[in-house]
């Protein structure tokens, strides 16, 4: 079988799913979270197959797939893998079967339904990444919101329905202008090559002048920096997680949050060079406000969930931090980072979701001394909260370290040739690590230790389905953080080509007088 | 004359007469009111399969030289609209039984029909009066409620006011180029003779409130919520559709130039602002849908701001996928009695633990209409900006989505009572009627179709 085949298989698995579950008028709940755990499954050993057969030493895309979509507007469907999107790929792939697994005990209502919206973002999160097709990458972009907004609303907490209006308002008007963009810009590409395309490879080339460049990125930045999302757009983020069933927030914390540093990663900055470069102080400024005041939020809030949310954003900052640095360490940790804030994050909302089960509370200020209730469950919060801290030998050291150490080697030259923002960031930047360390050590401090206190006693401690989620997400954790070569080699020509796409110039060529 | 041509060209509207005369003819004969639906249904889909046939055969012909004439670029819009008034028609069983309903709905086809193949001003007037005339009636027909009354006699005054406004802007345009054939409307787009942009200005005008756009959109909520269901769909679908394919009969292939520029993106731009916002705001799902009308009728104007052949291509696509969902919507909808408790949006709550699959079609259906990707209804809305865009006129291409992003929450909300409310106790409970499951299917099955294969209908226009 073709390579190309199966990724094809990987990316219209859920589809197929979904239809199943659709045919299948009379299934037991059992029946339905059975089989969309060993659909996710399926994905992931293909996905995992194909991951080990990516080839990191060839440029470009692999298991490459095109075939005509919309004739008339030279639009594609197109797909492939390359080394910006494989790690994502397979963390997508990766936290499927886990998302499922999660959510046996917490979904008891609209099984089905549930289900055919996990495949239905599974698919649309996937396509997302896979797509090397602007209209094809739009579509799937957007098509992500329909899920989340039923996931949120429906499986949702006291105030669902206002977090997830809110969630789906805020991405729609950034996709929205995006939408402008794509448009303009496709058709900019017409007026200079006389062909219609909508393929990425195709939108990099004509000349733009920087004025229509940074209106571009403009709307292009909006939407992604609303999903990433980058203070002061920020705001959905902490009303979603803490609505989102466990599942929603996994998924949401795990891949979606990802979908904007991606973006900016594949489309804003490569496409728009001379406007990000023209606009890098700025967005620097905000990436590390992101980080710090994120920081700061998650060190006062009283939900646990919200802790974990806040984090997030702290955390998302590095990512942008380590792209903007244009440097190659930092571009891959960078890709590290998004891969280990999705294990870490993703894992810490899966745990914070098994205490609600159990307890049906979030608030920090219930809990005391689960580490003698609950000591298996407390030996893996402890874990996910050294990762989060980013300790080394875990994932989110390689990745925080290698951002920041990107963004040293990238701003000390700056800095000796007179312009010093940039390095002063990255100083501020580092801050954030030592804020991290103390609010995930001190929510952790809170639940673990102290006097015995929780709203439900007693109960029970982790099940083996629990500990065997839990034991995936560290094992992945630990892999990354201990053996970072394998992924980072599989990386390193696309970042590379990244670098140079950000590094050179679009501008019209002047005409000498 | 040329009996043969009149004959085969004009296949489709006889086929609607034949349709008309033969359950006139029955009722004649047996001395009460028939039910027609079996002849309306056979009809109108015999007329919609003869339309498709001239248009997959390439017919060309002009059967009345200067007033009428047939060619592929009027038998597809022809062809759409008949195949959706199956749907409308297959909802409409049980709800009219004694009443001359389908008589009235083939009436009105064929004034569309008129009105997509029209050359000459006389025509299209004519068309455009004998498609709205029966609809006057049809409002009424809702007869249960006692606001169809009030909606009937507010549709009618606007209508005249139109039928007015229409025949003096034909007047001036006449009065300015001595001729009454279509081509002199486009020739006066051009110039910048006041007397002919009157008249450019007059019948624009009049389509503007035939279609409900901005500020000529008052009647609509009123008819709509008046009117019965099945005819709230055919006022939505097929008399919007008709307004437009008579638009863009005026409009041709000409750029518009400034300063009739103005006038398609003022009003079309406050209309789609305008009714979503207002739409917001409904209790009613009918005058919900009516001012989502009024939005799309926006965006539908909206495109004639693009070029030529992108204009044409960006009106029936949206006609095409706009109908669907409409009908789509309208069909799915569960249906108690009809009056006016049944019509409030609460109605929908919890339907998703009633009716699933009627829950999960309206949702399309709404999700179309908002425009959100992967449905039908984005490919509609994109080919609309790509144009206007393409046009030049990037920043009322990016005010237009804006004003498209203002309407994405009432649809939600459409979704939200569906899936994530409680059931309202008093609720309908209904069992679904067999012919209004068919109409959803026919509905369904194409709006999939364009939504997996945009480019095939595309590459067709």
């Amino acid at each position: 079988m073709a390579e190309s085949t199966v990724l094809n298989l990987v990316l219209w698995l859920p589809v197929l799913g979904m239809l199943a579950l659709a045919l299948a008028p009379r299934i037991t709940d059992r029946a339905v979270r059975g089989f969309t755990f060993g659909v996710m499954l399926l994905q992931l050993v293909l996905t995992a197959w194909l991951y080990a057969r990516f080839d990191g030493a060839v440029p470009g895309l692999q298991f490459e797939s095109k075939v005509s979509w919309i004739g008339d507007w030279g639009v594609n469907y197109h797909i492939g893998l390359d080394g910006l999107n494989v790690l994502l790929v397979a963390l997508t792939a990766f936290l499927g079967p886990l998302v499922v697994a999660g959510a046996f005990s917490a979904i008891t209502q609209g099984v089905k339904l549930f289900h055919s919206m996990v495949f239905f973002i599974q698919f649309a999160m996937l396509g997302t990444f896979l797509a090397q097709d602007l209209f094809l990458f739009y579509v799937f972009w957007e098509a992500m919101l329909i899920p989340m907004f039923l996931i949120i609303g429906i499986w949702g907490g006291e105030r669902r329905i206002y977090a997830t209006v809110k969630f789906v308002l805020y991405t729609a008007f950034g996709s929205i202008l995006m939408l402008a963009a794509v448009i303009y810009l496709v058709w900019s590409q017409q007026q200079a090559t006389g062909a219609l395309s909508f393929a990425f490879a195709d939108l990099g080339g004509h000349p733009l002048s920087l004025e229509a460049q940074s209106w571009l990125l403009g709307a292009f930045a909006l939407s992604f920096a609303i999903k990433v999302p980058m203070v002061p757009l920020h705001t959905w983020l902490p009303d979603a997680h803490v609505e989102a069933p466990t599942a929603g927030s996994v998924i949401l914390a795990g891949v979606l949050l990802k979908m904007g540093t991606y973006g900016f990663m594949k489309l804003g900055f490569p496409l728009f060079p001379d406007a990000t470069r023209a606009f890098t102080p700025a967005l620097l400024v905000l990436s590390v406000v992101s980080i710090v005041y994120g920081a700061c939020l998650a060190l006062v809030q009283s939900d646990i969930k919200k802790v974990i949310a806040y984090s997030s954003i702290s955390h998302l900052g590095y990512v942008m931090l380590g792209l903007l640095s244009l440097d190659l360490i930092g571009i891959q940790g960078a890709i590290v980072q998004m891969v280990s804030h999705g294990l870490v994050a993703g894992g810490l909302f899966t745990m914070v979701g098994m205490i609600y089960e159990r307890c049906h509370s979030r608030a920090i200020a219930d809990y005391g001394g689960l580490a003698k209730l609950l000591p298996v469950y407390s030996v893996f919060f402890a874990i996910l909260t050294l990762a989060s801290i980013g300790l080394p030998t875990t994932s989110g050291f390689t990745g925080e370290f290698m951002a920041l150490l990107g963004a040293f080697n990238a701003f000390w030259p700056q800095h000796v040739a007179g312009n010093s923002l940039p390095l002063a960031m990255a100083i501020l930047a580092v801050s954030g690590v030592v804020l991290g360390a103390l609010y995930m050590l001190w929510l952790a401090e809170r639940l673990l230790f102290g006097p015995v206190k929780a709203p439900h006693q007693p109960f029970q401690d982790l099940v083996a389905r629990e500990r065997a989620i839990l034991v995936a997400f560290v094992v992945a954790i630990f892999a990354l953080g201990l053996f970072p070569r394998e992924p980072l080699a599989k990386t390193e020509l696309a970042a590379r080509d990244y670098q140079q796409r950000v590094m050179s110039t679009r501008l019209p060529v002047e005409v000498a007088p | 004359m040329n009996w043969s041509l009149i004959l085969t060209s004009m296949l489709p509207e006889h086929l609607l007469l034949v349709g008309m005369l033969a359950i006139l003819g029955l009722e004649i004969k047996s001395g009460r009111s028939r039910d027609g639906f079996g002849f309306a249904v056979t009809f109108v889909a015999a007329a919609a399969v003869a339309a498709l046939w001239l248009y997959a055969t390439g017919f060309h012909g002009a059967p009345f030289l200067h007033h009428f004439s047939v060619d592929p670029a009027s038998t597809l819009p022809k062809a759409v609209l008949l195949a959706l008034a199956v749907p409308v028609l297959l909802i409409s069983r049980d709800d009219f039984a004694e009443t001359p309903y389908y008589t009235l709905v083939l009436a009105s086809l064929y004034g569309a029909c008129l009105v997509i193949s029209s050359d000459s001003f006389l025509t299209l007037f004519l068309g455009i009066e004998i498609m709205s005339l029966p609809v006057y009636a049809l409002v009424l027909l809702g007869l249960l409620r006692e606001q169809s009354t009030e909606a009937a006699l507010k549709y009618l005054v606007m209508g005249g006011v139109a039928t007015a406004t229409l025949l003096m802007g034909i007047a001036f345009i006449y009065g300015w180029s001595g001729s009454l054939g279509l081509a002199s409307f486009a020739g006066a787009l051009g110039s910048t003779d006041p007397l002919a942009l009157a008249g450019v200005a007059l019948i624009t005008a009049a389509l503007f409130l035939k279609a409900a756009v901005v500020p000529f959109h008052a009647w609509a909520p009123d008819a709509y919520e008046g009117a019965s269901a099945p005819v709230t769909a055919y006022m939505a679908t097929i008399i919007k559709a008709g307004v437009l394919l008579a638009a863009l009969r005026l409009y041709g292939t000409v750029p518009v130039v400034a300063p009739v520029v103005g006038l398609i993106v003022v009003l079309p731009l406050v209309s789609m602002a305008w009714g979503n916002l207002a739409a917001l705001r409904q209790v009613s799902f009918r005058r919900m849908i009516a001012y989502s009308s009024i939005a799309h009728a926006g965006y539908l104007f909206y495109a004639l701001l693009g070029d030529g052949r992108g204009r044409w291509e960006a009106i029936v696509f949206y006609l095409v996928v706009y109908g669907l969902a409409n009908v789509l919507a309208f069909a799915a909808l569960p249906r108690g009695a009809d009056d006016e408790r049944h019509d409030r949006l609460d109605a929908l709550k919890g339907l998703y633990h009633r009716r699933p699959f009627a829950a999960i079609m309206i949702a399309f259906a709404m999700l179309s209409l908002a425009g959100l990707p992967p449905l039908p209804g984005f490919a509609a809305k994109f080919l609309v900006f790509k144009n206007v865009l393409a046009a030049g006129y990037t920043w009322y291409a990016v005010a237009g989505l804006v004003a498209s992003y203002l309407g994405l929450y009432f649809y939600l909300r459409v979704i939200q009572y569906m899936f994530m409310a409680e059931q309202q106790p008093e609720a309908a409970r209904g069992a679904p009627r067999r012919m209004a499951v068919l109409a959803s299917v026919l509905c369904l099955v194409p709006s999939v179709l364009i939504m997996l294969f945009p480019g095939w209908l595309i590459d067709r226009l």
